[in-house]
């Protein structure tokens, strides 16, 4: 038995343990792989497991989770203590001359007499000394060509194929602004169109990009700005209304406006006053809340035109005379001359009394202007301009191609230039040369004339567009000298800067333009 | 009185005379033939260029002093006559 029991070779150890096991618990049996009838056996357990759902229990599962840490950071701020101080020029109070009777008379008479002698041989030697003959200083950098300094443009104006149709410069020489519009339109319409400034001082000045825009409901006609306030522009539209507009607010600009009929033409002086194509020349003055009232009213008609000139037509009844341009003399406030559609400018005053006969409705009663009518030119009369430097010239140019120059003396022109065959649009006197003056022709060019080198041909010619289409209006600078700003139909403004020639004065100019107004026929 | 309004007007009626002036000696014009807002310029401008142009003199040589100021312009000449007390302002257009 106990060698019986040894195991076997390894690979059969469990099966030989088995075999052990069970011939042991047979004990003492006959032999191993007998086994005998009617024996006890004991067998191994069998299980078997449980369905019942109880036993089986809840599965469960153990997972967790955990949030991303929190990202922390720290930092501060503070707030600023704010100072606000603001700045405002004054206009300069005049002074004035001291009284003579608080001085003391017999030391100035003893102080006149020692000098007298002394000054009245230094005017003589002055008056008959040649020593200066020819002698001129070059004070600043010569600029031999005129060259454009900006191009400016809106792109929506101009997209929407709108002309420039007025310039304006403001008091202060800084902004320039220009009114969009069509000038070809015969009839009504209710194209929206804009007015647009730039001021060429700031740094960042966007040639595209004007720096304040006004969107109009109509087209402007013309456009001027205030002669002091140097953020109030006054515009004229095709409607017949006048708007007056502040453009340092940059929400609403509008200050004030009116309603009219017809197309004007605007030309403020402290006053608006406006011109039109129907016969009225009305002053408008700003009250309160945006309403222009008007102050005084005249109208043009044509019995009442002085006969200082023989006028072809003999009119019948009361027919209006329209009125295409206006320019005031810069020597008299109250006078002004107006260029009409026949072609004569007539010479009119602010303070005349004759009662207009026009039945024309108006709320103010009109009168009538007019003290003088001159000679016609061929056909309407687009522009006039009256000197700085002499109180009896003035210019005007008219779709005859035509300028003329004319002194309030006499009927007829003192002389008379061709200057394009097409119509002249603009004529502008120079404010710093007495004998020079620009125009602006249909045929795209700025013509500066300079009376003192030539008479009949101009002595520059700048060509502002490149195809031809006309230049409707031009401006001098008045504070900035060397400045000239033209817009045109493509609806750009160009900036030129003037050689200095331009610029300065010479020195006998003013006696050369006296000499010019003296040549009034006899 | 009547001795001062006629030598200004002997002064002022010479060839060529734009305007005659007489201005104290704190820069205040007292007797003009221009008007009031050109004349206020013209005396305290040259009230200044004329101290000025007597300090000049004065610092080159001590014992020199300014007798007469004449400015020549594009447009015209300017004479100063200076004094303790007063300054002679005469403007002249000169013939060429």
């Amino acid at each position: 038995m106990a060698t019986r029991a040894q195991p076997g070779p390894l690979s059969q150890a469990g099966s030989a343990g088995v075999a052990a096991v069970a011939t042991v618990g047979v004990a003492s049996g006959p032999g191993p792989g007998r086994p005998g009838p009617l024996q006890d056996e004991t067998l191994g357990v069998a299980s078997v497991p449980s369905q019942w759902r109880a036993v089986q229990g809840i599965r469960g599962e153990t997972k967790s989770c955990q949030t991303a840490s929190i990202a922390t950071a720290n930092a501060s701020a503070q707030a600023r203590n704010h100072v606000d101080a603001q700045v405002q020029t004054e206009a300069p109070v005049p002074v004035s001359v001291q009284p003579p009777s608080q001085y003391d008379i017999p030391r100035l008479a003893a102080f006149l007499r020692r000098v007298e002698a002394v000054v009245i041989r230094e005017l003589n030697k002055n008056w008959q000394s040649h020593a200066f003959d020819g002698f001129e200083v070059n004070w600043t950098e010569q600029q031999q060509m005129v060259s454009c300094l900006y191009t400016l443009g809106y792109p929506p104006a101009q997209a929407q194929g709108l002309h420039v149709t007025s310039i304006s410069w403001n008091s202060t020489g800084s902004v320039v602004a220009c009114a969009y519009g069509r000038l070809d339109h015969g009839d009504w319409s209710t194209l929206k169109s804009f007015v647009c400034a730039w001021n060429l001082d700031r740094r960042d000045l966007r040639p595209q990009q004007p720096s304040a825009v006004v969107e109009v409901p109509s087209a402007v006609l013309c456009l001027a700005f205030h002669p002091t306030q140097p953020s109030h522009v006054a515009g004229g539209l095709y409607s017949g209304e006048v708007l007056v507009w502040d453009l340092s607010r940059l929400e609403d600009p509008l200050l004030w406006r009116t309603g009219l009929t017809d197309d004007t033409h605007t030309d403020p002086v402290s006053q608006v006053l406006s011109v039109a194509t129907d016969g009225k020349v009305l002053l408008w003055q700003g009250i309160g809340a945006g309403q222009l009232q008007l102050t005084e009213g005249f109208a043009l008609v044509m019995q009442q035109l002085p006969r200082s000139t023989k006028l072809k037509k003999h009119p019948h009844g009361e027919t209006e005379v329209g009125a295409t341009a206006v320019a005031f003399s810069s020597f008299d406030p109250r006078l002004f001359i107006l260029g009409t559609e026949g072609g004569f400018p007539l010479k009119c005053s602010l303070a005349a009394g004759e009662a207009a006969l026009t039945r024309m409705p108006s709320s103010v009663p009109l009168r009538a202007p007019a003290q003088f009518t001159f000679s016609p030119h061929g056909g309407p009369i687009y522009s006039v301009s009256c000197s700085p430097f002499h109180r009896n010239l003035f210019l005007s140019a008219g779709t005859d191609g035509h300028v003329h120059l004319y002194s309030m003396l006499q009927a007829p022109p003192l002389t008379s230039l061709q200057l394009s065959l097409k119509y002249l649009f603009a004529v502008r006197w120079s404010p710093v040369r007495p004998l020079v003056f620009a125009a602006a022709s249909g045929k795209g060019d700025v013509q500066l004339f300079d009376l003192q080198k030539s008479s009949q041909k101009p002595t520059v010619l700048i060509k502002q567009t490149q195809d031809e289409s006309p230049v409707y209006c031009l401006e001098f600078n008045s504070q900035q000298t060397q400045l000239l700003a033209a817009g045109d139909a493509q609806g750009t403004v160009k900036v030129w800067q003037l050689s200095t020639e331009f610029t300065e004065q010479g020195p006998r100019e003013a006696e050369d333009l006296d000499c010019l107004a003296a040549e009034v026929a006899t | 009185m009547t001795d001062v309004e006629e030598t200004l007007k002997r002064i002022q009626s010479h060839k060529g005379v734009i305007g005659t002036m007489v201005v104290n000696a704190e820069g205040i014009p007292i007797r003009t033939t221009l008007d009031n807002s050109t004349t206020v310029q013209y005396a305290g401008l040259l009230h200044h260029l004329t101290m000025k142009a007597k300090s000049t003199v004065r610092d080159i040589d001590p014992q020199n002093d300014l007798t007469f100021l004449r400015i020549r312009s594009k447009k015209h000449e300017i004479m100063v006559a200076p004094d303790k007390e007063y300054l002679l302002i005469v403007i002249q257009n000169p013939c060429e």
